[in-house]
């Protein structure tokens, strides 16, 4: 055990962990980008090529990606 | 690259292995010492003043004592006896100086050297050594759970409880104690039973009966060792409610912004039996004419202001009896069990919350993270709650690494600590978790402070996304690479 640690917790006072998308917003960012991540992937499943791979497939893949982490917060499973 | 990734974490996470054999080594809050072991006669207890609260569910001891360095070297270890069955059943030892409370930490640690041996031994390190013909004033507090037995252990269930407490009314002490008195302190001045000693000096009888207090003594001096059984039964009209074991989670969650409490509770009722079956007709009728009552019907817990989401579970699915209050300045969790718990019952039950993040978590000058959670909350009950096994897990993101833990809990009370996996959704190597393992604790210690700091790399903190993205890919490009696939028969040109 560490008895500095304490003077680590008070000397952090004006830096609070804040992420970068809030709860109350979690849920529209993570409908919107889950939204565009399939459309993409929609997109791309109608019209397969190597072009469409980084121009619909790579943002679809990003989109869901982070749209997937989002929606498991949004309904509660903080991951 | 993505074996790289893997093969470091795995390294990263065996030296947090490492970490926490060490902790598990530091922690340790017994030291040995030969079978043979006798304190040596080196203190002399000038006045002792021992006060015995026998107010909660659980035995508060507090021994003021006045020791005086006897002999001709400078001493730095105090002994305090107790019987093996009582070391199995302390908890929450303390000391001070009760002169100067700047005065550094005295250490507390159970001394192994017999186990067979009935006799006991708390040793009491102090921060300087106490010079020849010195004296010091201690005051040492420790707790003792499963304390009372109910006598008649059953009842009916509209009757008064009574427990029943043996002691001894001279002090347990390694050493000679010139004068003393024992203190009882108990809820109400109903007390129908007590062993009377025969007084000494203007006292023609002991105990002195003031109120809701009992004294023995003054004593003069007795020699090391001396004891004299006693007894007492008192009214104790209120649950004896004992936490067999809590299991306390707090995870955090870097993406969601949030620290979720989970409290998983084995609670017992220790206090009388009933002796005929319970009658829910008269339960009901008593809550009019009778409220009071040595069942368990409710219990508070109030949790950090900020608190949301509250859950209260068991065995069965949701209980609905409970009620959450939260708003700018509390946030009170009611909760009523499913039945009332009399004696001999058993509840288990879970309740959870959530909560902010900013609430508990910030970060380091350093690029590090540190949290700051209470390490027990728990029920604040007018009776008390003993807690005798506790272990809370501080379950940190995935790739949490460089876990480093301070709690202001007594040391003597934590028996182990160290670094584990724990798998859960979304996760690809596990998240980092610490594990304390402590025992004996109170509902006085509700609120004391556990303080973790952690390293969390940025590419940990991807993992996740990552994760997600390889596999989304994967499938779109199979799709590409299947849609591709020619599987038609050719026709001949």
């Amino acid at each position: 055990m560490d008895s500095s640690l304490h003077e680590v917790w008070q000397a952090a006072a004006g830096s609070p962990f804040v992420p970068t998308v809030g709860k109350s917003s979690q849920f529209l960012v993570a409908f919107i980008l889950l939204l565009l991540g399939f459309s993409l992937g929609g997109a791309f499943a109608l019209n397969r090529s190597v072009v469409n791979l980084p121009v619909l497939a790579v943002p679809a893949a990003l989109a869901l990606a982070f749209g997937v982490v989002y929606m498991f917060c949004a309904v509660g499973v903080y991951v | 690259m993505k074996t790289s990734a893997v093969f470091s974490t795995f390294l990263s996470l065996l030296s947090l292995g490492s970490a926490a054999s060490s902790e598990r080594k530091s922690s340790s809050t017994s030291t040995t010492l030969p079978a043979t072991f006798k304190p040596p006669q080196v203190f002399k207890n000038s006045n002792l003043v021992h006060v015995i609260s026998v107010e909660k569910n659980y035995v508060k001891e507090n021994i003021n004592v006045l020791i005086e360095n006897i002999d001709k070297t400078a001493q730095d270890e105090y002994f305090v006896p107790f019987t093996a069955d009582q070391m199995s059943r302390l908890g929450g030892v303390e000391v001070k100086d009760r002169k100067d409370s700047s005065a550094g930490p005295f250490i507390a640690e159970a001394v192994e050297f017999d186990q067979e041996s009935d006799i006991q031994y708390l040793r009491i390190r102090f921060p300087k050594p106490l010079a020849p013909g010195a004296s010091q004033t201690l005051g040492i507090t420790y707790y003792l759970l499963k304390a009372y037995k109910p006598l008649p252990a059953s009842i009916k269930q509209e009757e008064q409880q009574y427990l029943f407490f043996s002691f001894s009314a001279y002090c347990p002490s390694a050493y000679t104690t010139s004068k003393q008195k024992t203190e009882v302190k108990f809820p109400t001045s109903n007390i129908p039973d007590y062993t009377k000693l025969p007084g000494s000096g203007d006292v023609k009888e002991f105990p002195q009966k003031q109120g809701s207090k009992l004294t023995y003594g003054p004593f003069d001096e007795k020699p090391a060792g001396a004891t004299q059984p006693v007894s007492v039964r008192f009214e104790f009209n209120k649950p004896v409610t004992h936490v067999s074991r809590l299991e306390r989670d707090i995870e955090v969650s870097h993406w969601g912004g949030n620290v979720a409490f989970e409290e998983r509770y084995t609670l017992h009722h220790r206090g009388a039996n009933l002796s005929a079956l319970f009658n829910r007709v008269k339960w009901q009728q008593a809550q009019y004419y009778q409220p009071n009552t040595f069942a368990l019907k409710e219990m508070k817990f109030p949790l950090r202001v900020g608190s949301a989401d509250a859950y209260y579970t068991d065995v069965i699915g949701n209980v609905s009896t409970s009620r959450f209050r939260s708003n700018k300045r509390e946030a009170l969790l009611e909760i009523k069990p499913r039945y009332p718990v009399f004696g001999g019952w058993k509840y288990p039950f879970t309740i959870g919350w959530n909560s902010d993040a900013k609430n508990f978590l910030r970060k380091t000058a350093t690029g590090g993270f540190v949290l700051n959670v209470p390490f027990l909350e728990g029920p604040r009950q007018q009776e008390g709650v003993e807690y005798e096994q506790v272990q809370v897990r501080v379950i940190l993101p995935e790739g949490a690494e460089n876990v480093k833990y301070h709690t202001t809990i007594p040391t003597q009370s934590i028996i182990e600590a160290g670094v584990e996996i724990h798998r859960t959704y979304l996760d690809t190597l596990g998240r980092t978790a610490l594990v304390i393992k402590a025992r004996n604790l109170l509902d006085d210690f509700r609120g004391r402070e556990l303080t973790v700091t952690y390293d969390y790399p940025l590419m940990a903190s991807l993992r996740k996304p990552l994760v997600i993205f390889g596999s989304a890919m994967a499938v779109f490009v199979g799709a590409w690479v299947v849609g591709n696939l020619e599987l038609k028969f050719a026709t001949r040109k």
